[in-house]
């Protein structure tokens, strides 16, 4: 259902670098992003992922590189000139100010406006973010969610080429995020602008995102859409930040690989995304392709056997944490606790199946 | 009465306070107050009530007069050192290393190291017929003959008072500055204003608190201010402190020194009342 050509590119990034004295914050950075795109800056805290997207609001300048916005070079462009606004991370609302006064800020320079014609944009922006009739309140009397949405009204009003966004999510309670994370996607297909979402959540940005970008030590790891970053990281890095995934030592042979613990499995090229392997190299599998058989159950793919070291019952799912045989470390698998399944106690053996379909190969 | 042994206790702690705040603050207020509804002949003080001296307060120009000259000058001297402190203040805040800014504030400080008759008189070597500053023009050829508009005049109580009171305007007006989300000048920018709008529209209107502090901190004690008056004013420099000085120590008029010390407190809750119910906006909009 996605349209395979790219989209025409509204944020070009070409060799950025950005030095801090002599801290060297973004390595090299290449970079579209495509209109219309919901994309996301994925990384640990310090990776250079708020660097970069203060780069493109213009409130970093980059030492070295070009940056295009639609096409247009931004360098000497500052932040007020440059298509983009941002949804700051603590949200910025003005405190001296109404809501309404918040999110019509940005209006004061458009001098073809109305003052009615002002006030129905106010109104449809606040509409647009579920704030209807909240214009005449004090910002400061706001809850965090509230002060999310009159954040985003503000940037949205202006129609950005483009919308930064710094962390967002991150002050919100569980379930607020999650409603958040719904709606903003669904604002976001609304109103057509590409986002750009800076995140240090991986899963918030599967769900949210058309395309990821992994970022580690100020380069981009790993540019990807959401499935293609879980099924086939191009490194163990990459892998261990996305969700959780188990590594096993493995030998490359002529069809695939010898796996400890595991086995013998034949590994396409598609499963080598960092190239193909030679000698000893590490085989990642992520806990829910696995799964334990019960009672005389024939295993769909391949089998092999484990001692249960540990297990965390979720309620809905169990992680078990299992010792295969040569392997010192426990492998985490996860069952989901269907009607009539048993939970596997400590120090039970189990039969565990897998499939050799689900492995990615990465080289030591 | 104390059944709560709580408040007990509360009340115990700040007894002591309490009774220091009372003996030396409440007590000389009463009396000042009772002052100026008596009256004295010579040394004997007159207990009967009356309004004489009221009406003579504000029949008679030269206390009007003084009065009228207080406020302008207070006025002046808060107006000068609220401008100048700000910029002051948001160099400090804004473009000094957060590292620096404690040593910064302290040097800021230094004119209350010493006292502030020194200060005073320092500022008559200044300002003087043969000064510093007069001697220095005319060496520079900038002027032909010393500058007169400087000392012994309401000039010289300005530009001293103003001098003095720097800390004090600074030092608020720093504070709400600090207090200013930086994050806040960015949305502003990226919402398409310029640093001079955005410092219109967001810097200046979250700073007001810290301005309205300032300015009631420097008005306040200097329309009361006496030392200065008396020694940089000359005669028309006087304002209404020396008045009362001269009142209760020369003229042997407690009761009049009184009641103008009495209106002289009047006028000055009154305009910052107004001052206040002026900006009560900016108060009642602002929290952190």
């Amino acid at each position: 259902m996605k349209d395979t050509s790219p989209p025409p590119p509204i944020v070009s990034l070409r060799a950025v670098q950005k030095y801090y004295g002599t801290y060297h914050a973004l390595r090299g950075i290449d970079l579209d992003i495509g209109e219309g795109e919901f994309f996301s800056l994925l990384g640990p805290s310090g990776c250079g992922k708020t660097t970069l997207l203060r780069t493109i609001a213009g409130f970093e300048d980059i030492s070295e590189g070009t940056l295009l916005l639609s096409g247009q070079d931004m360098s000497g462009v500052p932040a007020n000139k440059r298509p983009t606004n941002m949804v700051f991370q603590s949200y910025a609302i003005f405190p001296h100010l109404s809501v309404a006064e918040n999110v019509a800020f940005g209006l004061r320079r458009r001098s073809d406006l109305s003052k009615q014609a002002r006030q129905v944009m106010v109104e449809e922006a606040l509409d647009m973010v579920g704030l209807g009739g909240y214009g005449a309140r004090a910002a400061h009397a706001l809850s965090g969610g509230q002060r999310q949405r009159v954040a985003l009204a503000r940037a949205l009003i202006l129609k950005p080429k483009v919308l930064l966004l710094d962390e967002p999510l991150s002050a919100l309670d569980k379930k607020l995020r999650e409603q958040m994370q719904n709606e903003l996607r669904r604002l976001q297909r609304h109103v057509g602008i590409t986002f750009v979402l800076v995140t240090h959540d991986q899963e918030e940005a599967l769900i949210m995102s058309d395309r990821i970008a992994v970022m580690f030590e100020g380069e981009i790891a790993q540019l990807a859409d959401p499935q293609t970053l879980y099924r086939r990281p191009l490194s163990r890095r990459v892998a261990d930040f996305i969700g959780v995934m188990n590594f096993l030592p493995a030998r490359a042979t002529e069809t695939g690989a010898e796996i400890s613990g595991l086995g013998r499995a034949t590994i396409t090229p598609e499963q080598c995304p960092a190239g193909p392997l030679s000698g000893d190299c590490t085989i990642g599998i992520r806990p829910e392709t696995m799964s334990i058989l019960f009672g005389d159950e024939p295993a769909p793919a391949s089998e092999t056997r484990g001692l249960v070291h540990e297990l965390a019952y979720y309620g809905d799912m169990t992680y078990y944490d299992i010792l295969l045989d040569g392997v010192e470390k426990p492998v985490t698998l996860s069952m989901k606790n269907l009607v009539g399944r048993r939970v596997l106690e400590r120090g039970e053996t189990a039969r565990i199946s897998w499939d050799e379909r689900a492995l990615v190969a990465f080289a030591n | 009465m104390f059944r709560n042994s709580e408040t007990a206790r509360g009340l115990t702690l700040i007894a002591p306070p309490a009774l220091y705040a009372l003996l030396l603050l409440a007590v000389p207020l009463l009396a000042i107050f009772a002052f100026s509804f008596w009256s004295q002949d010579f040394l004997t003080i007159d207990y009967t009530p009356t309004l004489n001296n009221y009406r003579e307060a504000f029949s008679e120009p030269l206390y009007a007069q003084l009065l009228l000259r207080s406020v302008l000058i207070a006025g002046a001297v808060t107006l000068a050192t609220v401008v100048l402190a700000f910029p002051i203040a948001y160099f400090v805040s804004f473009h000094v290393a957060p590292s620096r800014k404690s040593l910064w504030i302290f040097l800021i400080t230094i004119p209350f190291w010493t006292s502030y008759l020194i200060r005073v008189f320092l500022w008559k070597v200044i300002l003087g017929y043969n000064g510093v500053l007069n001697s220095s023009l005319l060496g520079l050829g900038v002027i032909d003959e010393p500058l007169t508009f400087i000392l012994y005049n309401a000039n010289a109580v300005v530009i001293t008072l103003a001098h003095a009171f720097a800390p004090f305007a600074i030092l608020p007006i720093f504070v709400s500055l600090e207090k200013i989300d930086r994050s806040l000048l960015e949305a502003s920018r990226d919402l398409g204003e310029n640093t001079v709008m955005t410092f219109l529209r967001v810097t200046l209107p979250l700073a007001v608190p810290g301005v309205v502090a300032a300015t009631l901190i420097v008005f306040i004690p200097t329309i009361g201010d006496y030392v200065t008056p008396r020694l940089v004013g000359g005669p028309n420099g006087l304002m209404i402190a020396n008045m009362i000085q001269t009142q209760f120590l020369k003229l042997n008029n407690a009761p009049m020194g009184a009641t103008l010390a009495v209106i002289a407190m009047g006028i000055v809750t009154v305009l910052s009342l107004i001052f206040i119910f002026l900006n009560r906006r900016w108060l009642k909009g602002r929290k952190t």
